[in-house]
């Protein structure tokens, strides 16, 4: 009976993951207009990506418990190299390169916090849920990343980390009147945290509020990729038929505006269809995680599903213009390997827990 | 598993929560896509369409301005510009350098243009005049540039720029609406939107960079209309050349149908330089030249007739029978009135005059107490039937009306009552009295064609309008007594010629004239002092061909300085007929 009901959600993740890989790949198409080498390359990360996956579903979740906090803190001895020998790509020092591919400690902190977090909760005594001081492990274990990340500098990044990191601890029942408190306090705070921003992430801010400060400049992204959406309508401008990405008015079209590329060419059909299978993937996440007994996969569950979220919402806000420009990529559709891998272990470690239950 | 009921109702109220807003998160992005992709999607397809498309205007060729011999005296030259639309200063560069290898920039050039760029004007003229060689090399290369074009534009070029300088006027490159040639004075400007055509565009698809994709749509430019005058180019030359004998004057010839066969103002300026476009130092001198050749004479200027204007004083006595062509009066070098004497020309008086030989010997005093019989409001009302105090409609901006004073003018603009010695000295052209070269001349017209209907032209033109005629018996004896004057009167010296000329001098007063300076040899005082010289005449005499009315500014008297050039005009002119 159990095995049945099991089977089912198996087959509904598989049907969410091959869907949104057949859109990734749709996608690359139409950023690239046509069947590209790029897209080959894409496909063939994919593919790297869905090993990855197999593998990481074979390995018991046991193991990621026992070895959280290891991971962890090797995870941020790896930020720390990064600081002082990393690579520098693109003005921000994020990559460490290894013989044959460039490893970036940023993006797997993020799974390197939800396994600690996870690890940490679930070890925790009832009683100890209910006290303030219980909860400030996971909120050093959050913040001390978020701002190394910040430092390097990747504002994005930060958000995500310390949007997780929170979003956890809120939801192991951080103490209701102590969040609000501290909420507030955090927003007091703010502007004095403005004075630590580098110029071009306070010029992200200030272009987010008024896109027409200059056109031409930082808030030339924004509009011109409002300009994409905007002129989508409903069923959008056609296949290939996208002018705004095909006569390159879109900066980064196939990696963090792959939405505004598709969105243009597909419309508010297609674009509604991607927030909605992005949306069921968040909900399986949460509906998994809800029906597990063990605590560590709870919280890995609803970690893995505030990640997918926070990666979801902060891409698609920024390309309508609703929050600022920081690169944060589209989970499964941006071209780019580091987040896909990140996603695909994400979803390898949910296809674990499913057949761990199945045994 | 957890116990406690408490914690696992708080946990699942948290976890519930979060599904909630992120629930909420989502309908958020929806939202924004609604609003972006469904209500405002015509103001976002706009600004797509906007980005991507690119209008090139493609310039007209502005019409040519033909003679009536044929000559073409004005036309526009094609030649190509390059144009390049606003960019980034990177692709700027890049542009800069890649054009700097067919077309060598020099280095004033290259910091003009990048001066230029600062303006953020919507696109820059990087070269406005190709060579064939340049054309050749950028259009082979424009494909390596980005948001750089080619396009046509024509310059104007005059074929006789000083004698026709007031006549055609000139153009200028229109700053606002893609540098379209515009007529500023003259013919250019009256028969601007005939002449220029209308603009055609390009719509290229451009993309980011700003390279040419493809062309969407085209709207071929309209060329403008060519302009046939009624000026004869030999003519207007001739004139033109008789007038540099002299430091300031116009000359206006028509024939009976109103057809303008010259027209000139002397000192005349280069429109081919002022097309092209002139320094400020050359603007200046131009302007602050003491004989202002940017002034237009036979139309925008006005004097006062003198005696010339005696023809209307004669005719409105005529008609209105106040003298009849027998009566006698007499000239005693002067009229009194309100004890203050106005002089006749001749001091020594011309005795008993009847209406002939007051018109032949130019008698003043004859036409003072004509005049005084005759009062201002007739004299006014004859002198509009003649076609003064108002424009005649010539083909060309800027004409000046002149002024035919009468007693409302006087107690409006001037505020007091007309006095009658005013109404005197306006009998003989002088005073308030002012007129402009073609007004004298329609009213030659008028008189010799027997119409009041009849106006100078520039274009040929078809008369519609039945005649209006004139009083016969008046202008009889008018004609009459001109064609003496031409023969034993004022301009016997020069006008006496085989095929007979009939005219009137005038040599109207710029200053009034101290008692003691009556009958001083002209020659001998101040160049800006001296007197208009006019003349107005018709020839041949029995059947009149041509009329000339000619001004030498400040030349002295009429009968010894125009009636000369009008002599020499009339020769040439039926000697061309002949032929």
């Amino acid at each position: 009976m159990q095995n049945r009901i099991v089977l089912k959600e198996i087959k509904i993740f598989l049907l969410l993951l091959v869907t949104i890989i057949l859109t990734s790949i749709l996608g690359q198409i139409i950023a690239f207009g046509g069947f590209e080498i790029q897209v080959k390359k894409h496909i063939i990360k994919m593919i790297f990506g869905l090993t990855i996956l197999f593998v990481i579903s074979r390995v018991n979740i046991r193991f990621w418990k026992s070895f959280a906090f290891l991971i962890y803190v090797l995870n941020l001895f790896c930020l720390l190299l990064v600081c002082f020998l990393g690579a520098t790509k693109l003005g921000a020092q994020r990559w460490i390169d290894f013989y044959f591919f460039s490893f970036q400690p940023s993006e797997f902190m993020k799974l390197s916090l939800i396994f600690a977090i996870a690890s940490y909760y679930s070890d925790l005594s009832e009683y100890e849920f209910k006290e303030l001081k219980s909860h400030l492990l996971p909120f050093v274990l959050t913040i001390v990343p978020a701002i190394i990340i910040l430092k390097q500098p990747d504002l994005g990044t930060a958000m995500l980390l310390s949007g997780v990191g929170i979003g956890m601890i809120f939801l192991a029942g951080f103490p209701t009147k102590a969040f609000i408190w501290s909420t507030i306090g955090f927003l007091g705070v703010c502007p004095i945290g403005w004075h630590f921003l580098r110029d071009y992430q306070k010029n992200r801010i200030l272009n987010f509020i008024d896109p027409d400060r200059d056109p031409l400049g930082t808030g030339y992204h924004i509009l011109q990729s409002r300009i994409a959406i905007g002129s989508g309508h409903i069923f959008g401008k056609g296949l290939f038929q996208g002018t705004q990405s095909s006569l390159n008015f879109l900066p980064e079209k196939h990696t963090d505006f792959i939405f505004t590329t598709i969105s243009e060419e597909l419309g508010f059909v297609g674009s509604v269809f991607i927030i909605f299978l992005f949306a069921g993937l968040i909900y399986f996440f949460f509906y998994i995680g809800n029906g597990t007994k063990s605590r560590f996969s709870r919280y890995l569950c609803f970690g893995l599903g505030l990640m997918l979220f926070l990666h979801v919402f902060i891409n698609i806000g920024m390309v309508l213009g609703i929050l600022p420009v920081v690169g944060v990529p589209l989970p499964f559709l941006s071209y780019g390997g580091s987040s896909l891998i990140t996603f695909m272990i994400s979803c390898g470690l949910m296809m674990s827990m499913l057949l761990k239950v199945k045994e | 598993m957890l116990k406690d009921r408490d914690l696992k109702e708080l946990l699942s109220f948290r976890k519930n929560f979060v599904l909630i807003l992120i629930g909420l998160l989502c309908l958020v992005l929806i939202g924004n896509l609604y609003i972006l992709q469904i209500k405002h999607v015509q103001k976002y397809r706009l600004m797509s369409d906007k980005n991507r498309i690119r209008v090139l205007p493609m310039t007209p060729k502005r019409g040519r301005i033909v003679s009536s011999d044929g000559k073409v005296l004005a036309f526009c030259d094609y030649k190509h510009r390059i144009v390049m639309d606003r960019c980034s200063k990177k692709v700027f560069e890049e542009n800069i350098d890649i054009l700097d290898k067919y077309l060598n920039f020099t280095k004033e050039e290259k910091e003009n243009l990048f001066n230029l760029r600062k303006r953020r004007l919507p696109s820059i003229i990087v070269k406005d005049e190709l060579s064939r060689d340049e054309f050749a090399k950028v259009s082979m290369n424009l494909f390596r540039l980005k948001g750089v074009h080619i396009l046509n534009t024509f310059s104007r070029h005059y074929s006789m720029p000083l004698e026709f300088s007031h006549l055609i006027g000139y153009t200028a490159k229109n700053t606002n609406e893609f540098q379209v040639l515009t007529g500023k004075t003259g013919l250019e400007f009256f028969f601007d939107k005939k002449l220029r055509g209308n603009i055609g565009n390009i719509q290229k698809e451009v993309n980011a960079a700003g390279c040419n994709i493809r062309i969407i749509d085209q709207e071929n430019p309209v060329n403008g209309e060519d302009i046939k005058l009624t000026i004869d180019s030999v003519i207007q030359k001739f004139v033109y050349d008789l007038l540099s004998n002299y430091k300031v004057g116009a000359c206006c010839v028509l024939d009976m149908k109103g057809n303008i066969v010259a027209l000139v103002s002397f000192p005349g300026y280069d429109i081919n330089s002022m097309s092209l476009g002139i320094s400020h130092t050359q603007w200046n001198e131009l302007n602050i030249n003491e004989y202002k050749p940017m002034l237009n004479r036979f139309s925008s200027s006005v004097y006062p007739p003198g005696s010339v204007f005696k023809i209307v004083t004669a005719y409105a006595a005529l008609s209105e029978g106040i003298v009849s062509p027998k009566d006698r009066i007499s000239c005693l070098g002067g009229v009194k009135l309100d004890g203050h004497t106005f002089h006749c020309w001749h001091r020594g008086g011309h005795g008993k005059l009847n209406i002939y030989e007051a018109l032949i010997y130019s008698c003043d005093c004859y036409f003072f107490q004509v005049a005084k019989k005759l009062g201002i409001q007739k004299l006014d009302k004859y002198a509009r039937e003649l076609g003064f105090g108002q424009k005649t409609g010539i083909e060309l901006p800027n004409e000046k009306s002149g002024l035919i004073p009468n007693k409302e003018w006087k107690l409006i603009r001037r505020k007091s009552y007309w006095k009658p010695y005013e109404t005197m000295i306006a009998g003989i052209g002088q005073g308030y009295v002012l007129t402009n070269l073609i007004q004298i001349a329609s009213m030659m017209g008028k008189i010799y064609s027997n119409d009041l209907n009849y106006f100078p032209s520039l274009l040929p033109k078809d008369r519609a309008e039945s005649p209006i005629p004139l009083k016969k018996e008046a202008c009889d004896v008018i004609k009459t007594a001109l064609h003496m004057v031409c023969e034993i009167g004022t301009a016997r010296k020069s006008c006496r010629t085989v095929y007979g000329i009939a005219g009137k001098t005038g040599s109207s007063q710029v200053r009034s004239i101290k008692a003691n300076e009556v009958g001083v040899n002209q020659q001998l005082i101040e160049w800006k002092s001296r007197d208009h010289a006019l003349f107005a005449g018709v020839a041949p005499a029995a059947s009149p061909k041509y009329i000339v009315a000619v001004i030498i500014e400040h030349g002295g008297g009429g009968g010894s300085v125009a009636a000369p050039i009008a002599r020499k005009i009339f020769d040439k002119l039926l000697e061309k007929n002949a032929k």
